[in-house]
């Protein structure tokens, strides 16, 4: 049975690309309101896990439940589950054609059927709160990479989603805009998300997640607090990892 | 001197008419030679042949022409001819090709099977072959009282194609095509111009519905002044002896050109259409997916308008390519530019005047074609650099 409080439960599943096994044995509960940091060497299925939740990818193996919705072949359940979970991407994904405001306001009017300018109000809420209000009428190509990616953030915040998800949001960016995005994300855990993030800025991790997960090869090594898990690994492939991105 | 040449401007100008001036220097020789070659020939060159009667006809025309009218007005007849057909068959060749790039990169077997056979046949073969095969096909359709009936309001027999139509004037038909143009070009303006950026979704909606409201009404009131005195607006072609009457008909010549340049240019443009799908980075559509969109509304959504995007220049290109592909007339006997041109010559022997109007022709038309899709595509290309994804 799912826990009420789970967000995402991930039970004993397995994914393949073809004959090469991607995901192995994955385990995982998450709560409602819990900030997860998952990190592991390029690879090891960090992106393969969280494309699985939202159904980018198929799992062949086992099962994951979000927000009660069992993610199987049924589409209304895949619909459904698309609707609660938002996804930002390494290189933003914006759509070219549109303006930061349509971008924003295209999934609300047409996945929930919002009216035009309601949507629009909401988006340029959002907006604000990723702090490019004034951005709203320019296109995508004419953004900086930072500013891209606060919209990609807002666009997803528009659908008004249960759970974030983050693939390396900030490792396409010049080091100069990574913080910019970053303290976007740390607000939105202040507020309470969900957020499943696959990152490697240690410094955010600390600062704002409930457990730090290590993949490795398919498979979840390790998960500890942030504390425990950067001062005191216990496998040894955390440690080799950990010695290699926080030595220099 | 020599620092004023190394300003890009300024030398870029002096090349262009340096460039410009040595071109007419050339031209006033050309035909200052020609003339004085023809003359010695006894022949006379000048322009006043285009006052004179043609003294014959041509068996399809847009406007009323007789023999007694002028070559003047036969060129006019074979250049709108050709528009006609260039319009509707690149229409036609755009649905075909749109379809055809759809199929190839839609993922289902048959469908890339189907597309891939469809493009390498007809763009492998020449487009003459083509026409003469349709052309075959085509006037061997059954005689009019066998003729295949479509419904009971169009038939397909090898005397051509009757199809309903409106009992409207020419002049209102053609005023109300201009008017669906100058609509186009105010909805696209109003719709991507900066100048309209800062406007209210609501009211940009309101005036687009509008434009296509005036356009629409406007329409109708021409259309209506247009009507033909004591007759039904709708005119249905049907069987009377060894014929049809009334309705609209298609001769096998003009279907012939349409088929063949309609078929032939929808492979290309469908090799283009899937160029530019493929352009089409996966990441846009996985953000759809990921934000619930369904496949459809990526598809129209998102793939499809930054598919066109992409190859916008392309399809210019073959815009231009497909309209001078019209002159395929003349094999099949359809009275084409090409053909009245070729014809004029045969009869009032002017031919470096008749060759300079034709060239002349298709060089206007081509370039205000260009001209005119160049504009679109700065209108809808994407703003700003695109180095990010
Ligand atoms: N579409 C695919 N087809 C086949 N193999 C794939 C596909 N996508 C990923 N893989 C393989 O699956 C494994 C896990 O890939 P994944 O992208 O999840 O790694 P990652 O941990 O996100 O790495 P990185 O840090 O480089 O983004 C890799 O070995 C990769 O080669
Ligand atoms: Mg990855």
């Amino acid at each position: 049975m799912t826990n009420s409080q789970s967000a995402v439960r991930i039970s004993d599943m397995d994914k393949y690309y073809g004959t090469f096994h991607a995901l192995k044995g994955i385990n995982l509960d998450i709560a409602k309101g819990e900030k997860i940091v998952i990190c592991g060497p390029s690879g090891s299925g960090k992106s393969t896990l969280i494309r699985c939740i939202n159904r980018l990818e198929e799992h062949q193996v086992g099962s994951i439940n979000v927000l009660g919705t069992e993610l199987d072949d049924n589409l209304d359940n895949i619909d459904e589950i698309r609707r609660e979970t938002g996804m930002v991407f390494q290189h933003f994904n914006l759509f070219p054609h549109m303006t930061v405001l349509e971008n924003c306001i295209l999934a609300p009017m047409l996945v929930r059927k919002q009216e035009r300018h309601l949507a629009e109000r909401d988006a340029m809420e959002l907006l604000t709160k990723v702090k490019i209000p004034e951005q709203a009428e320019k296109y995508p190509g004419q953004l900086s990479g930072g500013q891209q990616q606060r919209v990609a953030i807002a666009r997803a915040l528009c659908m008004k989603p249960a759970i974030m998800l983050f693939d390396e949001p900030t490792s396409a960016l010049d080091p100069e805009m990574i913080s910019e995005v970053l303290d976007v994300m740390v607000g939105l855990a202040h507020e309470g998300m969900t957020m499943i993030c696959v990152t490697h800025e240690m410094g955010f991790a600390r600062q704002v997640a409930d457990r730090v997960i290590f993949m490795d090869g398919g498979e979840v090594i390790e998960q500890a607090p942030p504390d425990q898990f950067f001062d005191n690994p216990q496998h040894e492939r955390t440690q080799a990892f950990l010695g290699q991105i926080l030595g220099h | 001197m020599l620092a004023l040449l190394k300003q890009k401007s300024y030398r870029d100008r002096t090349l262009q008419t340096l460039f410009v001036g040595g071109l007419a220097v050339m031209l006033v020789i050309f035909v200052m030679t020609a003339r004085t070659n023809l003359e010695a020939q006894g022949m006379t060159s000048g322009f006043d042949f285009l006052e004179r009667a043609t003294g014959w006809g041509v068996s399809f025309s847009l406007i009323d022409f007789s023999t007694s009218d002028s070559y003047l007005k036969v060129i006019w007849v074979g250049l709108l001819n050709s528009l006609f057909l260039g319009v509707i068959s690149m229409s036609f060749a755009t649905i075909i090709g749109i379809a055809i790039g759809i199929m190839r990169v839609s993922g289902n077997k048959m469908a890339e099977l189907i597309g891939t056979i469809y493009v390498e046949v007809f763009r492998n073969l020449p487009l003459l072959l083509q026409a003469f095969f349709w052309y075959a096909i085509l006037t061997t359709l059954p005689k009019p009282r066998d003729a295949y009936d479509i419904g009971g309001i169009a038939f397909l027999s090898g005397r051509g194609v009757y199809l309903p139509g409106l009992n409207v004037s020419g002049l209102s038909v053609f005023l109300s095509a201009i008017g669906l143009v100058i609509a186009f070009a105010v909805w696209l303006n109003l719709t991507t111009s900066r100048r309209f950026a800062k406007m209210m979704p609501k009211e940009k909606t309101a005036r687009a519905r509008s434009i296509w409201l005036a356009w629409g009404f406007a329409a109708c009131v021409v259309m209506a002044m247009g009507r033909i005195p004591d007759t039904p607006l709708l005119n249905l072609p049907y069987l009377k002896g060894l014929n049809f009457r009334e309705g609209i008909r298609v001769s096998p010549e003009l279907l012939t050109c349409i088929v063949a340049i309609s078929i032939y240019g929808g492979a290309y443009i469908g090799e283009i259409v899937r160029a530019g799908f493929n352009a089409v980075s996966n990441g846009q559509k996985e953000a759809g997916f990921a934000l619930g969109l369904t496949p459809w509304q990526i598809f129209t959504r998102i793939r499809l308008p930054l598919a066109i995007r992409a190859v916008m220049p392309m399809l210019i290109n073959q815009y231009v390519w497909l309209f001078k592909a019209t002159t395929i007339g003349i094999a099949v006997g359809f009275v084409d530019f090409f053909m009245v041109i070729s014809t004029s010559i045969n009869q009032s022997g002017q031919t470096l005047e008749l060759i300079a109007i034709l060239m002349g022709g298709f060089l206007c038309i081509n370039y205000t074609m260009a001209f005119a899709l160049n504009r679109v595509n700065d209108a809808i290309k994407l703003k700003g650099t695109q180095a990010r994804g």
